[in-house]
This record gives structure tokens, C-alpha cells and sequence, in this order.
């Protein structure tokens, strides 16, 4: 009986690891990865009206409508080449309510495998949307969230965010192809410095007037095309900046990795100067009470595109005239940026409110609360230094 | 005030929680002490039973030849293999016989020098030596001017002779005579010195120990000349004898390590021993412990090495596996080649292992964990990935794994005993085919597989071939521990090897020594082979008396 005892006391002990069974396990291909999420205004498209019709509906006010790419679709033709027609390799699934959140839930209604958003990469918000809620309020489950990762990143379109998540490419997953559209920023200037959700979250919260890269999408086609402006206090979309505004700003921020200047010189002839280095300095002045900023830009590029046949680039003289062409050309593109932080928007998000808070901290919490409205009487002035270090290989 | 803490006071589920895993832990613990009382107790009562045993009745030889035979002849008689030869010695007008076992003696040596001698060369000796007829000297008389042979012994005592004679000694009994000869004559054939071909190396020596134990012995002699190398000789084994060494450096081993290793041996008692491993299993510390606690090794370099770092060897008759105590972590993942190439590649080669080792443990329960558990920390196209791999395997990642490490373990103990022409062969067939198949019917993913398969070969880098087993058996529990609890199972799995290597002694010398108890001066031979001027001590672990290598 002593033995049995023992041997029963060990078979209880073993039974509290084995009844665990695998109790939170769950595969991963049971679940659904999406990579990401598109917010829209609330317009139920037609599955969804039709579902509603035959009664699948709940309390809601159709405030936004939110779309997931799910990346893979659920296939059971694996890896076989035979099959020559081309599968897609994402499916969007849109949704209209009012929580991001239960909507997140609601999926579970509709597709089999819950929705996982460890691999969220990317947030496209429109700016329709943008324009009539608050971007925090939008913002807010994705900034809650555990699972989401915070290097996920926030873009915003012009059009509906749900078309920029359709590519024509059925290989191409849009999500990824947004998300590695960031890293092309060495190439051209026109690219933002990417927004992730730790950083939005600061700007959200410092009631500073920040920018999102814009997308353009059109029948399966994206292009990153300027960015929009979300002002601070109000915390929503107010107007968009253009490609060109953008490259200015990163001048101003000395930010840019690589980028073009294209200009026309005294023969009204193509030039262009690709940027092989940028520097930008802010200085902050403060004269009793009046406020003034001084930007000095620097740069290093190349003659490296010269459609004027009639002149010799490897002549200093020449290259000197095309450097003051495209410092010119640079000073109006600065001017149409100023023009239009400061008087058609009245926005300061070109960080010099950071300058002057740094320099001149007691100044800056007097003016902090309505930063953009002094901004825009403040002056500010320009010292453009760009230097062509070379002209290519080519030469007569 | 009592309503205060009362309000702080946890609930009684958390409490319940609390005194669960008090009683797991305690439970545990009596559980270990129990399975340990088995043994001990098994020890003493046969110790008692040993106590209590008597030994065979000593009769010496008579005077008389032919009831010595007789009595020979009655004792071993009725084994078939036991030979008598009769015969006559003219000049002294006496019979003798000799006593051997058929295919254990030398029998040129025997006729040659034994009874041609006898039967025609001691004519003239024995003709100016008259006077020695003396029964008493007649034996050291053969012994020192007629038999030209080096290993000739007196023996009077009937049960050893007997014995002796089993052993392959050839008797030599001598009408007249009241003592028997014994001529070590010990014919019996031997394997040739091979390559050791569970510890291959590219450098180094080719040369392996063999079952005979006095060539092994020499073998570690011919290491280089050393007045220090003590070899000690013992019988083990109660029904059936054999001789086991233990070998050491006089002036660098610890003494008490020395001795508790003789007490050890001492206290074996068992009717055979048949194998080293019997040893290292009645020897060791503590036999729940799935790492062994001495490293068995086929080089004599690596027991030399050993013996210079204040470890001690020890060797079986019978056997070419030899002992070397006490062992730490660190050595099972040593080769002798960090030390034969320049410390770079050593180096790099035992790091490794090292990282061999742990995905050897570890891939397939962080595979578990990650499938199963975490999909959020495996990169995002990996993820897409896996997904679509993964789809239509009708198993979760437990029972997949099982399928596919289990049929590899098939395949690998299958490989020991299939005969060498097919072995390749049939390698193949199994890993390859069965792992393609098992993909193509949509049993395992494929991503599960590339798993399985560097798992594998991982666990094949491991220098010492028990070690390998150790981390082969440990793999199963790391893949249940993640399959219930995940990383945090995984983790936990780790913590618990630890908990255990750390508590671990062999021979009074804590397992993972260099790192717990930390020892800096060892790091230099852990996982970085320092260069050989730097190495300039012995290991601070062995508590050597001489420190110095130089």
C-alpha cells in the first residue's frame, strides 16, 4: 500500500504538467497576419451593404470604414509551379463601424483565422478622414495595442486609403512595397523621412503641427507624392504640401541623403545637380522681443546632367554660373515653402520651434502655445552655398 | 489594524497557488532523495553480502606429483579446452606434465624453450649437478640456470594455480617438485592498433587504444619518458577478475581527488565488469543526472593531456575506452585539435561547437515556441513565409516536430548497425527521401525540416559521442517544455539545466566550473583557446600541486 501511495502521489505531481496540454499555443497558420491597415471614411462598400440587407449588422454610426491586408491568402496550392495563373498574394478585407478596435474583432466574424498585428508595417490614413476626426482619436488603439509593433509606419492619401493597398502586380504585396518605398530616401529628396508610431505618438502628444508623406494611388499604382499637414492644436489634416515643398524641407533640415536640383540655365537649357552632401545650420536671433531665423545651407553635388551643348563643363567659369543657377533656383523653391508655411497654412513643421526653444528656452514657453500663429510673422532668411565638386566622366 | 491587513492579504486562490508550488517543489525534492536512497541502500546490502561470503579453502600442493595432479585434474578437468601433457624428464628421472589452455598459451615458446630444454638440454647441468636432487631447490634450479624464459613464477597454492592456469598461464608440475611453475606464455591473439573511429581527427595521432591493457598502459608510457606516471593496479569484478589501472601524475594530481577515486574503485562490487562503462556507471555521482560524470576516450593523447591538467585515467582490461576523471562541462566540447592547430582556428572552432551545441538543444523547441507561440518575433517575410508552407500540415508544430526528430533518431541508431556496404546508402534513402516525401504529403513544412535537419548535424559536431546523446536526450524535454509553455517554457527549460549543471560534481569538482565557480583563469581555455605561451598554468579547478606548466 506505501508503494502505491508513492507511485499515485508521482502519477497527481506528473498529471499537473501534462493536463496543461499546449493551453495558450496557437499555430501560425491558423491565424491571420495582416501588414496593413488603411482607414477610410465610413462608406460600407457592397458585400457589406448586401450582408447588412440580409440582417448582419450591429449598433454603429459608420464613422470610419478600415481596411486589412491579410498577406498570405489561404491556398492549398503549394508550391506548385504547374499552375501558371498568377495567385495574389494578399487579400484586402475592408470593414465599416466605429471602434478600430472592434472592427479588428469583427473580422472574426467574417474570415476563419483571427487577425494577428505583430506584423503591421504600415498605417494608411486618407486625408478625407484626417479632415474630420482628430488624427489621435484615429491613432489611438494602433498606440494602445501590445501586439503592434511601434516601428510601424503612418503614411496618409489623397485619395482612399484602400486603393493605394491594390497593386496591378499580383506577386506584390502594396503594404511591403509602401513600406520599402521609405528606404529609397538616398535617391531623392521627395521621399519623407518615415513617421512610426513611437514618433507619432510624441508629436501627437506635444501638440506640435507635424507632416505624414502623402500617397497618390491611381488603378493599382502608388507614388509618394508630398505630404500632408496635420496641425497641431486641432490634431487634424489641414492641407498638403506638394513634391516640391518636401524637398525644400529637407534643405531646410539639412536631412536629405540624395536628390536632384533641376534647372534651365541662361539658354533656357536644361541643367541638373545631383546632391552629394547637404548641410543646413538654423540659427535662432532674438532682438528685444522680435524673433528671427537664419538658415545657412551647404552643399557638395555634381553637374551631372547638362543639355547645353554650346558650353564647356570643364570649364570653372561655367560651372561657377550653373552653381549660381541652381542656388537661385533653390532660393525660389525655399520662398514657395516659407510662402506657404507662413501665410497659406501658418503652420511651423519645419522644426524651428525647436531651434529657438533650445537657444532661447524662456522665450519659447511664452510663445509656445501659439507657436504657428508667431511663426508666421517671423522672419527668415537664407544663405544658400552649393558647390558642383565635379562634372561627371565626361567631357570634350 | 487587523482589518488592514487582512485587506492585504492575498486571496485564497493566489494563496492556494502559493502552497501548490511549495508542495511541487518540496514534492520534488523527496521525490530526488527517494530515487537516491535506492541506490545507497542497493550498496549497502550487497556490501553486507560480500562481508559474509568466504573465500575458496587454501590448500597448498603436496609433496606428491600425483596427487597434485590429481587434484588439478579434479578441479578443472572437465573443461574440455584444458590440456595436459605428460611427459619425462630423463636426466632427473622424473615426470612432469604440463597444464595450459588450448588456444591461450605460446606454443613455439613452450616447445621451444620449455620442454625441449627440459626433455634433452638439461643432460649435462643436471650431470655436474648431482646434488641437487633436493626437492626443495629443484624448482629454483629451473627457474635460475634451465628455463630461458622471462616470466616464470612459483606457485604453491592449489586454488591459484587452478586459477592462474584459467588465465592462460601454462603449469609446469614436476615429479618431486612440491611447487608449480607457472610460464607466462600469455599467446592470446590481439587486434591491431587502429584509429580510434569515434574521435577521428585530421591532426593529430592516428593511434587508438586496443582491449589488452598492458598495451594501453604502454602505450601511455611511450607518450614520452616520465618518472611521475604512476600506474596503479586493481582487480575489480567478484565473480570474474580483471585488472583496471588507474594512472595519474604522482606530482601534479590532488591527493584527495587520488584517493577518493581509489575508494571508489574499491567499493565497486559487481561479478563482472564488462566494459568501462560499468565503472563510470557504479563510480559517478549522481547516476539521474543525464551528463556523464567521466569522459571516456579511445586517444592516449587525450588521456595524457588529461593527466597533465591533474585528471586521472582509468583503464580496464578488456576495454579500449578509458576513464578520465573528474570531467567539467567545458571538456565534453573540447577537442584535441584546438590544441594541435594555431589558437585562431581553435578558437573559432570551439565557438562552434559551442553554437553547435545550442541549436543541437534549443532549434527545435525555439521552433516550437515560435510557430507556436510567437509568431510576432519571426521577421515578417519569414512569417508570410512559414504561413504558406505551413498550410494543409493537419499537426501542430508539436506533433511535427516528434514525427520528423523521431524518425530521424530512427535513422541514426538504424545507421550504427546497418552493415557498412548499405549504411551510406540507406543514409540517404532516409534523409533525403523520407524528408522530401514528408513534405510532399503535407506532413511537415519544409521550413521544419531545414530545422531538423541542422539540428542533426549540430549534434554531430560534438566531439564526445556521449555527449551528443546527453543533448539529444535533453532536446525532447526542451521541445515539451515549449510546447506548453513556449519561449517562456523554453526559457524556463534552460534555467532548469543550469539550476542542475551548477549543483552537478564529478569527484568533488563542481561541473561548469570555470563559470560557476568562477575561475578567471580558466576562461582562458573555455571558449577561447588562449595562445599556448598564455596558457602557462594548470587549470585553477583541479587544485593541482604543482600549478605551473613551466
Amino acid at each position: 500500500m506505501y508503494r502505491c501511495k508513492n507511485l499515485l502521489t508521482l502519477l497527481l505531481l506528473s498529471s499537473l504538467v501534462v493536463t496543461q496540454g499546449c493551453w495558450s499555443s496557437k499555430e501560425i497558420e491558423d491565424l491571420s497576419v495582416y501588414a496593413g491597415l488603411a482607414l477610410d471614411v465610413g462608406e460600407r462598400p457592397e458585400v457589406e451593404r448586401n450582408l447588412e440587407r440580409e440582417g448582419a449588422t450591429y449598433y454603429k454610426k459608420n464613422l470610419l470604414t478600415a481596411t486589412i491586408q491579410i498577406v498570405p491568402i489561404k491556398s492549398f496550392e503549394r508550391q506548385e509551379k504547374s499552375s501558371e495563373k498568377q495567385l495574389l498574394k494578399y487579400s484586402n478585407l475592408r470593414l465599416t463601424g466605429d471602434s478600430v478596435f472592434e472592427i479588428m474583432r469583427q473580422y472574426s466574424t467574417r474570415r476563419e483565422r483571427p487577425v494577428i498585428g505583430h506584423h503591421l508595417k504600415v498605417i494608411v490614413v486618407s486625408t478625407k478622414l484626417a479632415q474630420q476626426n482628430q488624427m489621435d482619436q484615429l491613432m489611438d488603439f494602433v498606440l494602445r495595442d501590445n501586439d503592434i509593433r511601434p516601428s510601424c509606419r503612418v503614411f496618409l492619401s489623397k485619395g482612399k486609403a484602400y486603393d493605394t493597398f491594390i497593386s496591378n502586380q499580383p506577386e506584390e504585396v502594396p503594404a511591403f512595397r509602401i513600406n520599402s518605398m521609405t528606404q529609397n530616401r538616398y535617391r531623392t529628396n521627395k521621399v519623407m523621412k518615415d513617421v512610426n508610431l513611437t514618433q507619432l505618438d510624441g508629436l501627437l502628444h506635444s501638440q506640435q503641427s507635424f507632416l505624414l508623406q502623402n500617397i497618390v494611388s491611381t488603378k493599382g499604382e502608388i507614388e509618394f507624392s508630398g505630404a500632408g499637414i496635420i496641425k497641431g492644436e486641432t490634431s487634424k489634416w489641414i492641407g498638403d504640401l506638394n513634391q516640391e515643398n518636401v524637398e525644400s524641407l529637407s534643405w531646410i533640415q539639412g536631412t536629405g541623403q540624395g536628390g536632384v536640383i533641376k534647372s534651365y540655365d541662361w539658354r533656357n537649357k536644361n541643367i541638373t545637380y545631383e546632391i552629394k552632401s547637404m548641410h543646413s545650420k538654423t540659427t535662432a536671433k532674438l532682438q528685444g522681443d522680435a524673433i528671427s531665423f537664419h538658415v545657412a545651407i551647404e552643399s557638395n553635388g555634381r553637374l551631372i546632367e547638362n543639355w547645353d551643348t554650346k558650353e564647356n563643363p570643364s570649364e570653372l567659369a561655367y560651372l561657377e554660373g550653373a552653381e549660381k543657377v541652381f542656388e537661385e533656383r533653390l532660393t525660389t523653391m525655399l520662398d514657395h515653402l516659407m510662402r506657404k508655411m507662413q501665410s497659406k497654412y501658418k503652420v511651423d513643421v519645419a522644426g524651428f520651434g525647436k531651434v529657438l526653444s533650445i537657444k532661447y528656452p524662456k522665450k519659447w514657453k511664452s510663445v509656445k502655445d501659439n507657436w504657428d500663429e508667431v511663426f508666421s510673422q517671423v522672419p527668415v532668411t537664407f544663405e544658400v552655398k552649393l558647390t558642383i565638386t565635379d562634372f561627371g566622366s565626361s567631357t570634350e | 489594524m487587523w482589518s488592514v491587513i487582512i485587506s492585504h492579504l492575498p486571496n485564497w486562490k493566489v494563496c492556494a497557488q502559493a502552497i501548490l508550488s511549495l508542495v511541487i517543489a518540496i514534492g520534488f525534492y523527496y521525490l530526488n532523495k527517494y530515487m537516491r536512497s535506492l541506490v545507497e541502500k542497493k550498496n549497502a546490502s550487497a556490501q553486507k553480502a560480500r562481508k559474509g561470503q568466504h573465500l575458496a579453502a587454501h590448500t597448498n600442493l603436496s609433496d606428491h606429483y600425483k596427487d597434485n595432479l590429481q587434484a588439478i585434474k579434479q578441479a578443472i578437468s572437465s573443461n574440455s579446452d584444458v590440456h595436459f601433457r605428460e611427459f619425462q624428464i630423463a636426466e632427473l628421472h622424473a615426470r612432469a606434465t604440463l597444464i595450459f589452455v588450448d588456444g591461450m598459451q605460446n606454443e613455439e615458446l613452450i616447445s621451444k624453450y620449455v620442454m625441449k630444454i627440459l626433455m634433452a638440454d638439461v643432460k649435462q647441468a643436471a650431470s655436474d649437478r648431482s646434488h641437487l636432487f633436493d626437492p626443495l631447490e629443484l624448482a629454483s634450479y629451473l627457474q635460475d640456470e634451465v628455463l630461458p624464459v622471462c616470466e616464470v613464477y612459483e606457485a604453491a597454492e592449489l586454488h591459484g594455480l587452478n586459477q592462474s592456469i584459467l588465465m592462460g598461464f601454462t603449469a609446469l608440475l614436476v615429479e618431486g617438485m612440491p611447487h608449480a611453475l607457472l610460464i607466462g606464455s600469455l599467446g592470446m591473439t590481439t587486434r591491431a592498433i587502429n584509429e580510434p573511429s569515434s574521435e577521428a581527427l585530421l591532426r593529430g595521432p592516428r593511434i587508438g587504444f586496443t582491449e589488452v591493457l598492458s598495451e594501453n598502459t604502454s602505450m601511455l608510457r611511450r607518450q614520452g619518458y616520465s618518472e611521475e606516471l604512476e600506474i596503479n593496479m586493481y582487480e575489480v569484478g567478484t565473480r570474474i577478475k580483471r585488472k583496471l589501472v588507474i594512472a595519474y601524475m604522482k606530482d601534479i594530481v590532488n591527493p584527495d581527488l587520488l584517493q577518493e577515486v581509489r575508494d571508489r574503485i574499491g567499493k565497486i562490487n559487481m561479478d563482472f565488469i564488462a566494459e568501462s562503462g560499468y565503472v563510470e556507471q557504479l563510480i559517478e555521482d549522481d547516476y539521474l543526472s543525464p551528463f556523464q560524470q567521466s569522459q571516456n576516450t579511445e586517444r592516449p593523447d587525450r588521456v595524457i593531456s588529461g593527466l597533465l591538467e591533474g585528471r586521472i585515467a582509468i583503464l580496464l582490461d578488456g576495454t579500449p575506452f578509458a576513464l578520465i576523471v573528474p570531467v567539467t562541462f567545458s571538456m565534453l566540447l573540447q577537442s584535441p585539435e584546438d590544441y594541435y592547430d594555431r589558437w585562431l582556428p581553435g578558437t573559432l572552432l570551439r565557438m562552434l561547437r559551442f553554437f553547435a551545441a545550442f541549436l543541437a538543444l534549443m532549434a527545435p523547441a525555439l521552433y516550437i515556441s515560435f510557430i507556436s507561440f510567437h509568431p510576432g518575433l519571426i521577421p515578417t517575410e519569414l512569417a508570410v513565409t512559414i504561413i504558406e508552407t505551413r498550410q494543409g500540415v493537419p499537426f501542430p508544430s508539436l506533433i511535427e516536430v516528434m514525427i520528423l526528430e523521431i524518425s530521424i533518431e530512427i535513422l541514426r541508431e538504424a545507421g550504427i548497425r546497418l552493415p557498412k556496404p548499405i549504411g551510406p546508402a540507406m543514409g540517404i534513402v532516409g534523409g533525403l527521401i523520407i524528408g522530401e516525401a514528408a513534405v510532399q504529403a503535407g506532413i511537415v513544412s519544409p521550413f521544419l525540416v531545414i530545422v531538423v535537419a541542422v539540428t542533426a548535424i549540430s549534434s554531430f559536431s560534438i566531439p564526445v559521442y556521449s555527449a551528443g546523446i546527453t543533448l539529444r536526450i535533453l532536446r525532447f524535454g526542451g521541445m515539451l517544455c515549449a510546447a506548453v509553455l513556449g519561449m517562456f517554457g523554453t526559457i524556463l527549460f534552460i534555467l532548469i539545466i543550469c539550476g542542475h549543471l551548477s549543483k552537478l560534481k564529478s569527484f568533488g569538482v563542481p561541473y561548469v566550473t570555470p563559470i560557476s565557480p568562477f575561475r578567471l583563469n580558466d576562461w582562458k581555455d573555455l571558449f577561447l583557446r588562449a595562445p599556448l605561451p598564455f596558457m602557462n598554468k594548470r587549470p585553477d579547478m583541479m587544485k593541482t600541486q604543482d600549478k605551473k606548466r613551466r
